[in-house]
């Protein structure tokens, strides 16, 4: 499914060296660092959101170095979904409209896995209200949804938990399993967040070279 | 989708969206009033002047002659004698001559003596019910004057000294309404028209009665001198036969000295050029909260901009192209302008018949806000224009946007 080769990228002068990854369908990876360790750059290369300095991305046995930026966009869109540690919406628009604003994007609309989703999360009453009248960890499970709106094969998440609390960390950790699982889909974090270290069979750590 | 997107942004930050609407708004209500007053006095004015070819009065201002005779709103500059004029009439290069007589109101709506080619030719209005006056006293009304002042076939009443209204009367000058015109659209729907000995009658009347002031009195005194002996008109309006006469007669009624001569085109061109400067600085007035209101725009998109990269960056995460973004971005600029202008084009036809109103009673001219001139269409596709500019820089900055790195920066 998911295979990274050599992958390495520069910030800040120096070069970052990444482990090679061989994710299968449906299989769940955590990966552990400090921050300063890379991950999330790790992260960004794996799904596409910025460029490695070497080594390839492979998804699906396509090389998504290849394509072409507009390309790329369409393609994250329909195969990859992403959790970030701070969710950010479209500020104006009612948590309904930003789900069916990202199957827009791609050029889908399926309101009833949009409403099972929601109804998954517990939060199916709250889709009319805007963004900013929902807490932290509500925000965070809206955007979990988000990234599942599309029933993508990858779902990577950047730090999910580490900005909410015990409750909401363990709520937000169980949905990601659960509703990929669900989906079928594989799925990446990465966390200096070791509260989760228990959820994952296999983790991977990365250190500072 | 984008639409929604588009609006719901738009709405979301009301205070800033509706500075840069009411602005964009404000400046294309006054664009639009301009024109349309401007426009309408120039049709006004040229539909009516290039039916005389040359008005003859009394000695005085060229432009009051016109403004008197041809249009209505300024005072007589005197009287002629009929003897006078004489010439004017049997010239070869003259193809119709009308007199017009002026004096007497009626609830300020002017009471023209005259002929029936005033009716016939000079304005080719239709009687829409009645006949056309033939005995003195009976007096043809004007559409709008039938209208307003809610006169019929058979009524009679008496008509005030002057042109403007008065509180006296010609007592013994009892008029009766003996036709009604059809609308016409033009100046004549305003005026009642009765025949010159009307008009004789009624003055030879009250000059014996003497019932007014002084002043006018004395004025009327020896107005009325030559009565006996000749008749007197307010003015003569003539029509060429020959392109040529241009050249011949305004030379040979300027060299008659109680006589002028007054091209109405050329009056009227003179004072629109005199209207023009005060048009022109309305303009500039609108020009310059058009200008503001771009900024306006560009501020207000810009800080919203700012406000939303982290959204802008998470559409291009979940899959929108930078297309998506531009195009997005250029639909809000769109939309926030063609609201403002819209609001604006209404405003100023809104208010254009407001004022309509208030205009058409007091030059008894119609005004209307519901004429559309094609200026607007183009005022309506330059604004959304300059809202989509606005839209343009933030929209560019947007299509630059690193995505790891931008939503690498946690609030």
């Amino acid at each position: 499914m998911i295979l990274t080769k050599d992958l390495s990228v520069k910030y800040d002068n120096r070069i970052i060296n990444f482990p090679d990854l061989d994710v299968k369908s449906g299989e769940h990876v955590l990966i552990l660092g400090k921050s300063g360790s890379g991950k999330t750059s790790f992260l960004n290369v794996i799904g596409g959101l910025s460029r490695p300095y070497s080594g390839y991305v492979s998804i699906n046995s396509k090389t998504i170095s290849s394509l072409s930026k507009n390309q790329l966009d369409v393609f994250r869109g329909l195969n990859i979904g992403f959790v970030f540690q701070t969710p950010h919406f479209v500020k104006s628009l009612s948590i309904e409209n930003n789900l069916l604003l990202n199957q827009f994007l791609v050029g889908k609309t399926n309101k009833n896995h949009l409403n099972r989703l929601l109804e998954k999360v517990g939060l199916l009453n709250r889709k009319d209200d805007l963004i900013n009248n929902l807490s932290e960890g509500e925000k965070q499970r809206i955007s979990i949804v988000r990234s599942l709106i599309n029933q993508p094969n990858i779902i990577l998440a950047d730090e999910p938990t580490s900005a909410l609390d015990d409750e909401n960390c363990k709520i937000a950790t169980d949905l990601l399993i659960e509703l990929s699982k669900e989906n079928n889909a594989c799925l990446i974090i990465v966390t200096h967040d070791s509260r989760l270290k228990s959820k994952f069979n296999q983790y991977v750590e990365l250190d500072v070279t | 989708m984008l639409l929604k997107l588009a609006w719901r942004n738009i709405i979301y930050r009301p205070f800033s969206s509706g500075l840069s609407i009411v602005l964009l708004a404000s400046s294309i209500m006054i664009i639009v009033l301009a024109l349309l007053t401007m426009q309408q006095l120039e049709d006004k004015f040229d539909e009516n002047a290039n039916k005389v070819d040359l008005v003859v009065g009394a000695k005085g201002s060229r432009l009051q002659l016109v403004l008197c005779n041809i249009f209505h709103i300024d005072n007589p500059t005197g009287n002629i004698n009929l003897e006078d004029i004489d010439f004017l009439s049997k010239h070869p290069f003259v193809k119709s001559a009308v007199p017009i007589s002026l004096g007497d109101n009626y609830k300020s709506y002017r009471i023209v003596g005259t002929q029936e080619s005033f009716i016939n030719n000079l304005y080719s209005s239709k009687l829409a019910v009645g006949k056309l006056f033939k005995k003195s006293q009976e007096v043809v009304l004007g559409a709008n004057v039938a209208k307003t002042l809610k006169l019929k076939i058979g009524d009679s009443f008496y008509g005030s000294h002057g042109i403007e209204a008065s509180l006296h009367q010609h007592e013994n000058a009892k008029y009766k309404v003996v036709g009604i015109l059809s609308p016409t659209g033009q100046i004549i729907d305003n005026l009642l028209l009765t025949s010159l000995q009307t008009i004789w009658d009624a003055h030879a009347d009250s000059h014996q009665k003497g019932s007014f002031d002084l002043k006018k009195e004395i004025k009327h005194d020896h107005a009325h001198h030559h009565e006996k002996t000749t008749k007197e008109i307010t003015a003569l309006l003539i029509n060429y036969s020959s392109p040529r006469a241009k050249f011949s007669i305004p030379g040979l009624v300027n060299k008659k000295k109680q006589l002028i001569g007054a091209e109405p085109a050329i009056e009227i061109q003179r004072l629109l050029d005199l209207i023009y400067p005060a048009v022109k600085v309305v303009s500039i007035l609108a020009w310059f909260i058009f200008g503001l209101s771009f900024l306006s725009m560009l501020v207000t998109m810009i800080n919203s901009l700012k406000d939303r990269k982290y959204e802008v960056a998470m559409m291009r995460v979940s899959g929108a192209t930078s297309k998506i973004v531009i195009f997005s971005i250029l639909l809000e600029g769109f939309l926030l302008s063609f609201i403002g202008s819209l609001i604006g084009l209404l405003m100023g036809h809104f208010l254009m018949s407001i004022m309509g109103v208030y205009l058409t009673n007091s030059y008894h001219y119609q005004f209307t806000g519901f004429i559309f001139n094609t200026l607007e269409l183009w005022i309506l596709l330059g604004a959304v224009l300059i809202g989509v500019i606005a839209a343009f820089s933030p929209a560019i900055s947007s299509y630059k946007i690193d995505i790891s790195r931008t939503l690498k920066n946690k609030i």
